[in-house]
């Protein structure tokens, strides 16, 4: 449900955030380009450059005439101007952005999709053989960190079998055009998935084996076996269908964190998305892309638990009545 | 009513396997000097030397001794995890119950300010944080951190030792032995401790917060204040000890996160170079995945680490009837995602 106080609470977020990326910069001793650029690429700014990102952001105003110039400036989508790139902030995330919504929507729709046909097959039988041993199994999983997890898809596929590419989200200056090309790119994207598919997995299938199994003691299913339906139709249509509700809403909320969960998996393979940005951004002391990946992933989150908010009550008729 | 934790962890399997599992970890991290002999840190000219009688998985790329360094990140590992997880779980306990107990105006403001926590992604916030935030620690606060840590486990102990009996002693005896041999780690790891502490207690908070306004409404407190019982005696014999459970449960899950974030910094670089972490050799190890030594380099450190996140997933995942009562042979989901 959309209500003042989720609302409430999102600005607060927004206002938490906002304040880190201006206070943090200015706070450190010294010169403010110095510390909004890092001294590495002052050096090698070019005086004209140098002059003009002090005009664009009153950098040699006050505090309160900056905090306005700021505000403006992000009501305008002027993030700053990533020194790396040679180019302004915004334009470089949205360039990096189609990559992470690629893997990391993909990655959230088959992960709860496995997810919800293991829970139904392990809460249908609990304590039966496929639970017993899918239970510690996924348990187990969910200790590898994904890091971890990519590595080792990375050994056995690209560095012994060699059947997979290694990094990239396809081969450069290979030519390939047309059919070929997304051959190539599917590739490319088949083992970053596979990473980010088996570290979400053990949420999905915990949540619909617990809803599967608090399903089945329901009077309906009672009901649904006298009227000597098929097991196969009881088992799918009436206790799995009630029992995907908690884990949609736990795909919502994580579609909202794509962009900080799939970090780690693009890193590894070196997956062009905002992930590997960032861990770039860091790398290069590029501190403007960074400040701007905080406001745009928290922004993702908002604008997702906005949106889950406006539709749960369709998805759960529930809610509305029971305010 | 009472869940009793220790029963609950020495009855099931996992709950077992997990204790010796993290056992074995946190002596490997005591007795490091007598296992590892080599410094992890001193460099030689010998560099990717395959594994042999002296050095037992070879030498990285700077001629390190791998199983030393292999032995010395259970040590920062460990200590990382339990320092942020007693911050954090104090933090979330002091904000949960005063939110409850207080009420009005402190609890809205509160409870808004704990969500926009949980909204914001940890791990962007805590790369940008790294950037401006030194690693390192002045002598003063590592000196003030100690003060805090050895006030806080001298109140646990009192705590643990009457509700776990000699379960608790060891735990107590094993958490002060690691903090002093560890001691010369602060310094270096201080930083990431603070930051991963300060923005690792929204979700505590929250159950602690629902779990406290619940308790005051159970029956079995109404009827014991039927009986005349006093305010501080219910919250002696009633509030604290439910608590606990779930204390201990949220305190179990900040160490597995802190864990896990730890080595997630490390691996991206963020931190002091000069600490040895499992995180840093993975890191580290990635850059010759060509060479044969991925084998006795990688696959080690991060065996260990999941095995460390496993062992306290397991002693968690013991512990969920402890939560939630009803669930009492089943596992709650919400645990098991590490976030990031």
């Amino acid at each position: 449900m959309l209500t003042r106080k989720n609302l409430i609470t999102y600005l607060i977020a927004l206002a938490i955030i906002l304040t880190l990326n201006f206070f943090l910069p200015r706070m450190m001793p010294g010169d403010p380009l110095m510390a909004i650029y890092g001294d590495e690429a002052l050096v090698q700014m070019s005086p004209e450059l140098r002059a003009e990102l002090i005009q664009r952001f009153d950098l040699d105003k006050s505090l309160g005439q900056q905090f306005i110039t700021y505000w403006i400036n992000l009501f305008r989508g002027d993030l700053g101007y990533s020194y790396s790139f040679n180019a302004p902030v915004l334009e470089v995330i949205f360039a990096h952005l189609p990559y992470t919504l690629l893997l990391g929507g993909l990655g959230l729709i088959f992960s709860t999709m496995f997810g919800i046909l293991l829970g139904i097959e392990s809460g249908w039988r609990r304590d039966g053989k496929f639970d017993k041993g899918m239970l510690p199994g996924m348990v187990g999983l969910s200790g590898f960190p994904d890091f971890f997890l990519g590595i080792l898809l990375l050994l056995l596929f690209a560095v012994n079998l060699r059947i997979l590419p290694l990094f990239g989200a396809e081969n450069a200056y290979s030519g390939l055009t047309g059919f070929d090309r997304i051959i190539d790119c599917l590739k490319h994207l088949i083992l970053p998935l596979i990473a980010l598919i088996l570290a979400r997995l053990t949420g999905g299938y915990l949540l619909t084996r617990n809803t599967m199994i608090s399903v089945l003691k329901e009077p309906y299913m009672l009901l649904a076996r006298a009227k000597g339906l098929e097991p196969h139709t009881v088992k799918y249509k009436h206790a799995g269908r009630n029992s995907m509700l908690p884990v949609l809403t736990s795909t919502g909320i994580w579609m909202g964190f794509m962009i900080s969960g799939v970090l780690f998996i693009e890193v590894i393979f070196a997956y062009p998305g905002v992930g590997l940005l960032t861990y770039n951004a860091l790398t290069f002391r590029d501190y403007p892309v960074l400040q701007g990946m905080l406001l745009i992933s928290a922004l993702c989150v908002l604008v997702i638990n906005f949106i889950i908010d406006l539709l749960y009550p369709r998805l759960d008729p529930r809610v509305s009545y029971a305010r | 009513m009472h869940v009793d934790p220790k029963r609950e962890l020495t009855k099931s399997k996992g709950g077992r396997t997990g204790l010796v599992l993290l056992l074995i970890m946190v002596l490997i991290a005591i007795f490091a000097p007598l296992i590892a002999p080599i410094d992890p840190l001193e460099q030689t000219v010998n560099s990717f030397q395959p594994p042999s009688w002296e050095h037992p998985l070879g030498t990285n790329h700077a001629g390190q001794d791998i199983w030393s360094q292999l032995v010395y990140g259970a040590r920062t590992s460990l200590l990382v995890g339990l320092l942020v997880a007693l911050f954090s779980t104090i933090l979330a306990a002091l904000i949960g119950t005063s939110s409850a107990l207080i009420g009005g105006v402190y609890d809205r403001v509160v409870m808004r300010i704990v969500d926009a926590f949980i909204i914001i992604p940890l791990i962007i916030l805590l790369i940008l944080l790294s950037v401006y935030i030194s690693p390192n620690l002045s002598t003063g606060a590592v000196i003030g951190i100690e003060i805090v840590i050895a006030f806080v486990l001298a109140s646990m102990s009192i705590y643990m030792i009457k509700r776990l009996g000699w379960l608790g002693m060891v735990i107590i005896g094993l958490m002060v032995v690691l903090l002093v041999i560890s001691q010369n780690l602060l310094t270096g790891t201080g930083g990431v401790i603070i930051i991963l502490s300060l923005l690792c207690w929204q979700g505590g908070a929250r159950t602690l917060r629902s779990q406290t306004l619940s308790l005051k409404e159970r029956p079995h407190i109404e009827a014991a204040l039927g009986f005349g019982a006093s305010k501080w005696y219910i919250i002696r014999r009633h509030i604290i000890p439910d608590l606990g459970t779930l204390l201990t449960a949220d305190f179990i899950f900040c160490v597995r996160r802190a864990v896990f974030l730890q080595a997630g910094l490390a691996f991206l670089g963020i931190g002091n170079p000069n600490i040895v972490s499992w995180g840093s050799m993975i890191s580290d190890a990635r850059q010759w995945i060509f060479l044969d030594v991925w084998l006795w380099w990688l696959i080690p450190a991060g065996v260990a680490l999941s095995l460390t996140i496993v062992a306290i997933t397991l002693i968690g995942s013991a512990l969920e009837p402890a939560l939630d009562p009803r669930l009492r042979g089943e596992l709650s989901a919400q645990n098991f995602e590490l976030q990031s």
